[in-house]
Order: structure tokens, then sequence, then C-alpha cells
């Protein structure tokens, strides 16, 4: 009997759980919660992967919905073919690091600004900070263009990092108000006994305020860097050709492979040659993947390193 | 697989060995090397003897005030450099009778953009309110449109922040996925999807299961819940970055405070609304503001109408901008309202 009833209590416990745990029932339910959503998000790299390796018969063959009946793997060589890889890819690289390391380490010094000291006029900067990032982009982005023309920052990296230098980058209000509220969360007592101690601001910035707040400089990195890496109508228009990233290279996509594998000059396989989506998903494949990547290898430290900062902080 | 894990496992070790050493030296090295090269500018220039005597005249808040000053400097150079001229020009447009666009050749054979603006006055916005009731009609319409999406966003993202926070095996690997959106919603790589009809949003609303549900439901029903399941996954869509500025903030809370009030005998509900609201109150604000401008700029009404009419490139600038500012209007209406309401509800539980 006692049995039985010791029994009945682990099962509860196993479905329901104990205070602090959830059981099988709340894992579940959170479970399938994640893995709906991660469906939502999923399936357009799923459909697009799956697409990317279908020959045309497969693309015009609506009984084909996931699986292809033949793996086309020339696709990913076609396209990378198209894309001029290596060299977009280096361009994007480029485009990607170095307005980020800048945007970065600009809006990690105004935030510090911001945050941690008290200065006269301190309410209206912030209110423009605020103020610019509202106001509509269309508006604002031939005046810019103007201004660019006038400083000759066109057709060069230059128009993309003097705005990251100077807290103007790509959405930067965002980063700096992110960093304004990572610093100004920093106890006083921290800051106030280091400067009994001797250290300068510079010190006080670079030996407390960055060490505890990794989680934004990580965040802040990785926005950064995807949106710069996808942007491709700032791009056009800043770069003039002279630099010509994987997505600006993808956004000419057709024209480029049409140029490349003319149709119909191989006669028979001439259908296969065509433009088709296969090729074109599997160049966007190309210039999403390196963005995964990116996040995987970074989501690790995003933990590690914040379990660290906490430690310091308290 | 196994190989394939280990090996990734080895690149992952590499590259924190690798983040070891550079925040080390940050941490340890930069610093006082900044601080030597410093010292040794401020020795031959004079600029240390300078701040040594201004030290002894200036006070601690006059100081504070100058250190203040000298970090947010880089941004005032920016805003004289790259913003003033920009926002004083839409600003003049908005308030005048008309503006041009012309392309001018120089004598050296550059050409450059210049505006030309005449007139002085509300006569654009008089010109919207009186003789354009579409124009009306459509920042109605995105006003409330805003105004919906943006708190419901705010929710989404709150609660898949803490859902992605908890322990549980393979939260990492949800973690990666719900990165995705923060990818296919930059540059126009959101364009790109929808127009091959690749989001689930519009798969939803041709598909096949409008018609399976049919079958089972009144028509209008249906409709009903297409529209609110679309609206639900443009959210989700839409919280993708959210997310994760809450998940950097639920990182730096520390685990000591939940124990010490489960201790004390405080259930879940009350943990979230004294412990993890508070601490998230900042970056809230952060959010809305955030969401409030991405989603303004995305395809909405108003939008499209300032799109169509500087498309001439020549003429038409006066009133866009004129509509410009009203949306600005709007976002600011709509962030100072959802401020305040998470204010007084953080206000409410303390």
């Amino acid at each position: 009997m006692e049995n039985t009833f010791k029994k009945k209590k682990t099962f509860k416990k196993f479905l329901l759980g104990e205070r602090g745990e959830s059981g099988f029932v709340g894992k579940f339910f959170i479970y399938l919660l994640l893995i709906g959503i991660s469906f939502i998000f999923m399936y357009p790299i799923l459909k697009m992967i799956s697409k990317s390796f279908m020959g045309l018969e497969d693309l015009m063959d609506p009984t084909v919905i996931w699986i292809p009946t033949k793996f086309v793997f020339n696709n990913y060589q076609k396209a990378s073919e198209v894309l001029n890889f290596w060299k977009s890819f280096g361009d994007s690289l480029k485009v990607g690091i170095l307005p980020t390391l800048c945007a970065v380490i600009s809006s990690s010094l105004i935030g510090y600004g911001f945050a941690h000291f008290e200065f006269p006029g301190k309410k209206i900067w912030m209110a423009l900070l605020v103020g610019i990032f509202l106001l509509p982009t269309m508006l604002m982005s031939i005046p810019t263009y103007v201004i660019f023309q006038k400083f000759h920052m066109l057709g060069s990296l230059k128009a993309y990092i003097y705005p990251a230098l100077t807290g103007f980058g790509l959405r930067q209000s965002v980063f700096i108000l992110i960093f304004y509220q990572f610093f100004k969360v920093i106890p006083h007592e921290l800051s106030e006994s280091a400067e009994i101690d001797g250290a300068s601001e510079v010190g006080i910035f670079v030996r407390i305020a960055i060490p505890m707040s990794v989680p934004a400089f990580i965040i802040c990195i990785l926005y950064s860097f995807v949106w710069y890496w996808n942007e491709t109508v700032l791009a056009t228009t800043y770069f003039q050709g002279n630099i010509t990233t994987l997505q600006m290279a993808l956004s000419s996509f057709e024209h480029m492979y049409s140029q490349l594998f003319p149709s119909g000059s191989i006669g028979i396989g001439s259908a296969a040659e065509s433009f088709n989506q296969g090729v074109l998903f599997a160049g966007t494949m190309l210039t999403i993947m390196p963005l995964l990547l990116l996040y995987a290898f970074t989501q690790k430290w995003f933990v590690e390193s914040a379990d660290r900062s906490g430690i310091a902080g308290e | 697989m196994k190989k394939i894990k280990a090996f990734f496992q080895k690149i992952g070790d590499f590259f924190k060995k690798i983040w070891i050493i550079i925040s080390e030296f940050v941490r340890c090295k930069l610093a006082v090397w900044i601080g030597k090269g410093l010292k040794f500018i401020g020795k031959y220039t004079g600029i240390s003897w300078l701040l040594a005597k201004y030290r002894k005249n200036v006070s601690n808040k006059h100081k504070k005030a100058i250190a203040g000053y000298l970090f947010i400097g880089l941004w005032i150079i920016g805003f004289v450099l790259f913003a003033a001229r920009p926002v004083v020009q839409s600003i003049r447009m908005a308030l005048s009778d008309y503006a041009e666009t012309r392309v001018v050749t120089t004598d050296t054979g550059e050409s450059s953009v210049k505006f030309f603006i005449g007139g002085f006055g509300i006569s654009q916005f008089k010109q919207i309110f009186n003789d354009n009731p579409d124009d009306v009609e459509a920042i109605v319409s995105t006003l409330v449109d805003i105004a919906v999406v943006v708190p419901l966003v705010l929710i989404f993202s709150l609660l898949l922040a803490l859902l992605l926070h908890r322990k549980l095996k393979g939260i990492k690997i949800f973690r990666m996925i719900f990165f995705i959106p923060v990818i296919l919603l930059s540059g126009n790589l959101l364009g790109y999807f929808n127009s091959y009809d690749l989001l689930t949003v519009s798969t939803l609303q041709s598909s096949e299961l409008q018609g399976m549900l049919a079958f089972y439901l009144p028509e209008e029903v249906v409709d009903v819940i297409i529209n609110v399941f679309g609206k639900i996954i443009l959210i989700l869509w839409f919280s993708g970055v959210q997310t994760l500025v809450f998940l950097a903030g639920l990182q730096k809370d520390n685990t000591a405070i939940y124990e010490a009030a489960s201790i004390d005998g405080a259930n879940k509900w009350e943990m979230f609304w004294k412990i993890t609201f508070p601490t998230l109150m900042p970056l809230i604000n952060i959010n809305i503001i955030y969401t409030t401008v991405i989603y303004a700029n995305t395809g909405n009404e108003l939008t499209r109408i300032i799109s169509a009419r500087i498309a001439p490139a020549t003429h038409g600038r006066d009133y866009a901008s004129a509509l410009s500012w009203i949306l600005f209007g709007i976002e600011i209406i709509v962030i100072l309202v959802y401020v305040l309401i998470f204010k007084l509800a953080n206000r409410k539980y303390k």
C-alpha cells in the first residue's frame, strides 16, 4: 500500500515536477513551443536548401516538394562561379569587419559618456540621439549622399567607416543605447572606489566597464556585422561599383548568370544550363551561411562570458 | 557525426583560447600601454603640465562634465558633419511651398545634387489634410498598425527570451535557430524571400491550409484564423533582434537573488515581476524604440506613399518631407505612450 503511494508520488513528480524544476508536462510544452516557432524560422532556410539541390526537372515537377529525386550538387559550383565567391567573400568580410569594429568602439565610448557622467545639455543630446534614429530613412538617404559626395567619401570603405567612427553608422543609435543601459547598471561604488585608488576615467572604462558588459559587446558586434553584411541598397550607392559584396553580387545574380552561361550556346544541355531557382537559392545559401556559422561560434561566448562578468560584478 | 562534432568542438575551443588571450591582453596590457603612451605624449607636449594646473583649479564636478563631453565628443562631431544638415534641410523642406532637386554640373565637370527651396509656411501640411483624404487615412491606419504591433512584438520577444534563457537540453540549437530572423530581416533579404514565397507568412495565406480549414469551418472564421495566424507569425519574425537583446540582459542577472527569493517563498509569477522585469526595464525602452522605428520604416501605407512621392527624383520632396515628419510624430507618440505604460506596470509591482 505504502509502496504504491510512493510510486504515485514519484510519478506525479515526474509529470508535474517539484518547485523550481518543471516536470515532464511543462518540459513537453516548452519543447513543443520551441519546436513550433523554430519551424517557422527554419522554413525558408529548409525550403531553400532543398530547392538548391534540385535540378530543373524537379523544380518544374509539382509532386516533388521537399526531397529532390536526384541531388544536383552542380548548383553550388555554378552559383559560386557566378558570385565570384572568394573575391566577393573577401570584400564582404572587409565591409563587415572594419565598420563593425569602428561602430562598436565608438558606440561603447559614446554610451559610456552618456551613462557615467553628468554634464549640462546631456538630456538634449540624448533626445537628439533618439530623434535622429526615428527619422524615416528614405528621406535622409539623398541629403546624406550629397554630404558624402562633398567629403569625397564615395567609392571606398570610407563611406562606411567615417560615419561608424562618429556614431552615425547603420542603426548605430541602437548600439549606443544598448551600451548606455549596460553601463548604467554598473554600481557607482565600484567606479568610485577605483577612482579613489587612482584610476583615470579611461582606466575605469577599460578595466571595469568593459569586462562587466561583455554581452552588450557581443550583441552589438553580431548585429552590426550582420547588418553591414546584408546591406545592399546603401552599399551600391556608396561604393559605386568599387567593392562588390556577396549580397550585392546576389542582387545582380540573374544578369551575371546569363553572361557566364549564355543559354542556347551549348546545344543539347541548354535546358539544364538556363537560369533556374536551384542555382539562385544555392547562391543565397552561400551568402547566408557565413552569418549562421559566425553565430554558431559566438553564441558560446555569449553565455560563458556573461557568467564570468556576473561573478566579477558582485 | 561524432567526428564532425569533435571537429567543431576543436574549432570552438581554439576560438575560445584566442578569446581568452585577447580579453586578458585588453584587460592587462593594453590599458597599461595606453596609459604609458598618453603619459609620454602629455610630458612632451606640455599637456600634462596644463592638466596639473587645471586639476588644482577646477572642481570635481566640472572635471566630470568635461570628461563626459570628451567621451561623447565623437558623436557630436558626427552629428555636426553627417546629420545636422540633412535634418535641417528636411525641416526646411517640410515648411516650404516648393522644393526641387536638380543635378548641377560645376565648371570642373563634376556633377552634384542640389536642392532648391522656396517659400515658407505650412502649405504642405495644409495640402495633406485638406486635399488628400487618402493620405490622412493612410496616416491613421499606420498609427493603428504600429500601435498594435509594437506591444505584441515586445511581449513575444520577452517570452521567447525567457524560454531561451532556461537551462534545457539542446537549448543551444534553439538559440541558433532564433538568430535566423535577425539575418533574414536585414538588408533587402526580406523582400527577396517574400518574392519567392519562402516566408511562412505568404505560404500560410496562399496555401492549401485555407482550403483544408474551410472544409470544417465557415469561411468567415477561417479568414479570421488565417489573419490572426499570419499576424502572429509576422510578429514572431519581427521579434528576432529584440529577443536577443532581452537574452543579453537576462545573462546579466545572477541566480543568487532567485534562490534567496524562492527560499523566502516567492512563486515564479512574483519573481518575474519583482526581479526579472525591473532588470529588463531599461532594455524594454530600447526595444520599444527599436521596434517602432523598424516597423514604421518597413512597408506600411505611409512609407509607400512617401517613397512614391520622392520617386520622380526632381520634385515631390517637399510633400514627402511633411509626411515624413508626420510619421516621425507617430513614432514619438507610440514610443512615449508605451514607455509610460511599462513604467507604470513596473511601479505597480514595486
